[in-house]
């Protein structure tokens, strides 16, 4: 009898202590928003775990400036090694035991897959997967909002550029087989149809092989004199390298994800010099456009702050500034812009309907625009289309080539 | 002084006492045989020595030195070489080569020192053409020649056997364990190895240390025996007085007995 | 038939860092039974050793490229002396589950200590200059691995023949029992096997780290490596390069005709092709151990 009592009191106690907060939403409380992220930490794709750790010191930035509206960020972000299985069981973990209000980033294709489900049903906000991928916007979804530009739009300005600009006649593609890879190759090949090109190669590139001497070869016999590049940063440099020792020389050109310029020209000794690549960050452009500018260029006032400050004071010691851990900034920069207009009401339904809102938002990465929900129109959901190319040089720095490019959504079935 | 002395050995597999407390001594010089039906525990006798098994009890001395539980290697460096019952030789080597390892105790020249000196003249040369000199001597004495240098893997039964024993002697063992030196040979063959064992005894003086089964060779060569019956010594002494013993007798040929009685 | 010679050459370079892992993995499969899946990581440690000896400390490239095939000699004989000695009554599956183990452990290791990021290793040689014979090409730095394989095979080749070490490791990887009963300490013998093996592989990493080095490097060279082992026998030093060096080849000679999709699978093809034919592997000797 006495159990019964003591059990029904703590219950009781339990109902009016999460009451007491006077919000009903989960993962948030009077002080404190519970955000969810997954990233590689170890593994061979562990070189993107920096998205997680920009994403970090971004949160404990703004947590060091009062937070947002007298409430703390606490970010909760688990090493999923890029495997589907260990992301599902980290993300039913953290929401079921600890409660998050929302996720943001959340690197890979094929991990973010393994969760979309899961999310979609639940019906938590999902903020910047940390892969560019038509998965999360056909159809839309309620919950769903993308940050990250789709390969598709890298592949249009590539082949733009390099048909329109530079005259090059014949244009081949590696790509990576995977969705991203595939991205790359399907873009390319409605650009070309577009031009009346034909494809001069396309060759795949199995994920894990370290052997590009058949790939190179094969480049170099296609005599293409341009060449796409939609693989990982290391394939990267070794397809470059072997092309030098092949004496075959064409421009290379590189989707976002090779383009961090001071990386790319360390780990190929320097070749990387000349190659363009998309980009959708960290550079101020405007009347700038043609000028030498590194992506440390003080003069983008908003990237230097967060040079300063997020990475100065709140990044691991041995953490490089560079694309990724940007990147992981302005992946959750419209969730927390989406937070602050919210205001301290702050409900799942009301964050969603800020962020359809949001119109031209502007944080480092391009503008971002949402819209009201519409299951035909992948749109409202798409967050940023805005690329622009620039070509890495000798020192590390790279020249800016265009003003940012807004490009087109190309639907693919899939 | 203790050439070799075996004192209360046991050695228990589990609950089964494989063997249960025995005690013999070899003098310098001697063929000492063991013999007992299947089982006896004649070659976890051997291991026991060789130190492929720890004993559970009791102490080997070899040489006023208590070898038990030394390692296998330990036991050939104190100069106790064996053969097996079923031929253990490097079958992908030939027989040079075989016999060569035998000398491994005897070879000093690390890597660096073989590495770095070429030629007949240097120490690791000398060495070598020693050691050479000495396997060679063995394959005389054992008429190996035409094997020389033959895959042992293909050579037939009996050469092999021959082979393991020039193993054993070109360590220079100065007891040398035999196991079975007969098992699955005919009568001729048996003889030859008859009197191998007995030139190792005079020419080398080597002592040895022998399991059989063939009781005609074994009272043939021996000078003492000890029996085992199910790990126990059950006699000891001179053939003569061994085989008439009637323990021996009863556990040795109980088989035969028991057939005869349970006859018609 | 340019671009056949250009792929047999590409491949029998590429060839060249598969058959130093095999040289490693058989070496250990005969002294310790086990496929050493460990064999990769066994070489990335030093690598990385290597590296921070450069970058942390200001010593020499060559200087740490010996200090690195040193750590290699220590760490195989640690991992063999402190893990794979003491697994009792070992069965063939506990053994590769050891090393499979060691694997993560040391892969881990890795990753935590020196982080994702790619990075290069200084080389007196560049990784991307190369030899021009007619419309025939060969990396200056392939032509390196090459020669640096041969002759790390030769000096093993002499090793076993002619020292006193190399012999008893042959004796107790053909016979334990016997070499020990021969003086032969076959422990010891297979402790420095495995630090030769580590101190081989890691001739290979320390040849593939000037193009790219990250924790992932050494995988794909290790399996590549044991599917040559596979093809040549796993218990044959010749044919372990042999194998590894038909690995190379086919792979280059698939992707440039056939099908580039698998050209990173096709060597475990090539695996069960040569095991359907010849089960026990193109240069297998079998000793049958009688009972």
């Amino acid at each position: 009898m006495k159990k019964t009592l003591f059990a029904v009191l703590f219950g009781a106690l339990v109902v009016f202590g999460m009451l007491s907060t006077g919000y009903c939403e989960i993962g948030v409380t009077d002080t404190e928003i519970h955000i969810g992220q997954w990233s590689p930490q170890s593994g061979p794709a562990a070189a993107w775990g920096a998205v997680a750790r920009g994403t970090d010191a971004y949160f404990k930035w703004i947590n060091a400036n009062g937070g947002i509206h007298g409430r703390k960020l606490v970010h909760h972000y688990f090493d999923d090694g890029y495997n589907p299985a260990r992301t599902i069981a980290g993300v039913k973990q953290l929401q079921e035991q600890r409660g998050m209000f929302a996720w943001v980033g959340g690197v890979g294709t094929a991990p973010g897959l393994a969760v979309k489900e899961y999310l979609m049903q639940k019906k938590i906000p999902w903020i910047g997967p940390a892969a560019g991928s038509w998965h999360w916007v056909t159809p839309p979804q309620k919950y769903l909002f993308n940050v990250y530009p789709l390969y598709l739009g890298d592949a249009q300005l590539l082949v733009e550029h390099a048909a329109k600009k530079m005259g090059k006649k014949s244009i081949a593609v590696v790509y990576q087989e995977d969705d991203y890879g595939e991205q790359g190759l399907a873009g390319t090949k409605h650009m070309l149809e577009k031009y009346n090109m034909e494809l001069a190669a396309a060759v795949p590139v199995a994920m894990g092989d370290s052997d590009m001497r058949p790939h190179a070869m094969r480049l170099s016999r296609s005599n293409a004199d341009a060449v796409l590049l939609f693989i990982s940063p290391v394939a990267a440099s070794r397809i470059i390298g072997i092309g030098k020792a092949m004496n075959y020389a064409p421009q290379w050109m590189s989707s976002s994800t090779c383009g961090d310029c001071p990386l790319m020209i360390d780990i190929t000794q320097g070749l990387y010099e000349g190659v363009i690549t998309s980009s959708f960050g960290m550079l101020e452009t405007g009347e700038k456009v043609g000028d030498l500018q590194h992506i440390n260029d003080p003069k983008h006032k908003l990237v230097a702050e967060y040079k300063k400050d997020v990475y100065g004071k709140f990044a691991a010691r041995d953490e490089r500034w560079g694309y990724t851990f940007v990147v992981g900034i302005g992946l959750a920069e419209p969730l927390v812009e989406a937070i602050k207009r919210a205001g301290r009401d702050l409900t799942r339904e009301r964050l969603v309907e800020e962020l359809e809102k949001m119109e031209n938002f502007r944080g480092v990465l391009g503008r971002i625009t949402y819209g009201p929900l519409d299951p035909n129109n992948p749109l409202t959901r798409i967050g940023q289309q805005e690329l622009f190319l620039h070509q890495c040089t000798a020192d590390g720095g790279s020249r800016i080539l265009t003003n940012w490019i807004e490009t087109e959504y190309i639907p693919m079935g899939h | 002084m203790t050439f070799f002395a075996v004192e209360d050995l046991s050695m228990t597999f589990g609950g089964l006492k494989a063997l249960d407390k025995v005690s013999f001594e070899i003098t310098r010089g001697e063929i000492f045989a063991v013999i007992g039906p299947n089982g006896a525990g004649k070659t976890t006798l051997f291991n026991c020595i060789n130190g492929i098994y720890p004993p559970t009890g009791g102490d080997i001395v070899f040489k006023n030195n208590n070898i038990r539980g030394l390692k296998p290697d330990r036991v050939a460096k104190a100069g106790i070489a064996r053969t097996f019952q079923n031929i253990e030789l490097f079958s992908n080597m030939n027989t040079m080569e075989n016999i060569m390892i035998g000398r491994h105790l005897f070879m000093k020249t690390g890597l660096l020192r073989g590495g770095l000196m070429w030629g007949r003249r240097s120490f690791a040369g000398k060495e070598e053409i020693e050691n050479r000199r000495k396997v060679e001597q063995i394959i005389d004495l054992l008429e190996l020649q035409t094997f020389r240098s033959k895959f042992v893997g293909g050579l037939p039964y009996g050469i092999q056997k021959k082979i393991e024993l020039g193993r054993a002697l070109a360590a220079e063992p100065e007891l040398l364990l035999l196991d079975e030196p007969c098992a699955g040979m005919n009568a001729e063959e048996k003889q030859d190895v008859v009197f191998w064992i007995k030139d190792i005894q005079d020419e080398l003086g080597i002592t040895i240390l022998l399991i059989e089964h063939d009781m005609n060779m074994v009272m043939d060569i021996s000078n003492r025996i000890l029996v085992l019956n199910f790990g126990r010594p059950i006699a000891m002494g001179v053939p003569d007085e061994v085989s008439v013993h009637p323990e021996v007798l009863k556990a040795y040929l109980g088989e035969d007995d028991a057939d005869d009685a349970s006859g018609p | 038939m340019i671009d056949f010679i250009q792929m047999v050459i590409s491949g029998i370079a590429v060839g060249s860092s598969y058959a130093l892992m095999a040289l490693g993995m058989v070496l250990i499969y005969k002294a310790s039974e086990v496929p050493n899946f460990v064999q990769g990581e066994m070489a990335l440690l030093p690598v990385f050793i290597a590296y921070m000896m450069i970058y942390s400390y200001g010593y020499s490239v060559f200087i740490a490229f010996f200090g690195a095939l040193f750590f290699a000699m220590i760490l195989g004989c640690f991992l063999e002396f402190a893990v794979v000695r003491r697994a009792k009554n070992p069965n063939i599956l506990g053994l590769i589950i050891v090393t499979i183990g060691l694997e993560m452990i040391l892969l881990g290791l890795v990753s935590w200590k020196f982080g994702a990021d790619q990075r290069i290793m200084p080389f007196p040689i560049s990784s991307y200059s190369s030899v021009m014979i007619g419309d025939l090409y060969i990396s200056t730095m392939d032509l390196v691995t090459l020669f640096v394989a041969l002759a790390i095979m030769i000096v093993l080749f002499l090793f076993f023949r002619f020292s006193k070490f190399g012999v008893a490791m042959k004796a107790t990887q053909q016979n334990p029992t016997a070499a020990r009963l021969m003086g032969i300490r076959t422990n010891r013998v297979k402790m420095v096997t495995w630090g030769i093996s580590a101190t081989v592989g890691t001739v290979s990493g320390l040849l593939l780290a000037p193009v790219i080095m990250e924790p992932y490097m050494m995988w794909n060279p290790m399996l590549k490596g044991f599917a040559g082992a596979v093809v040549g026998g796993m218990t044959s030093l010749p044919g372990a390069v042999f194998g590894a060096y038909i690995v190379g080849v086919v792979e280059h000679l698939f992707g440039g005709y056939v099908s580039m999709d698998f050209k990173a699978v096709v060597a475990f093809a090539v695996i069960v092709i040569v095991l359907c034919v010849k089960p026990s592997g193109l240069f297998a000797r079998h000793y049958v151990k009688k009972v």
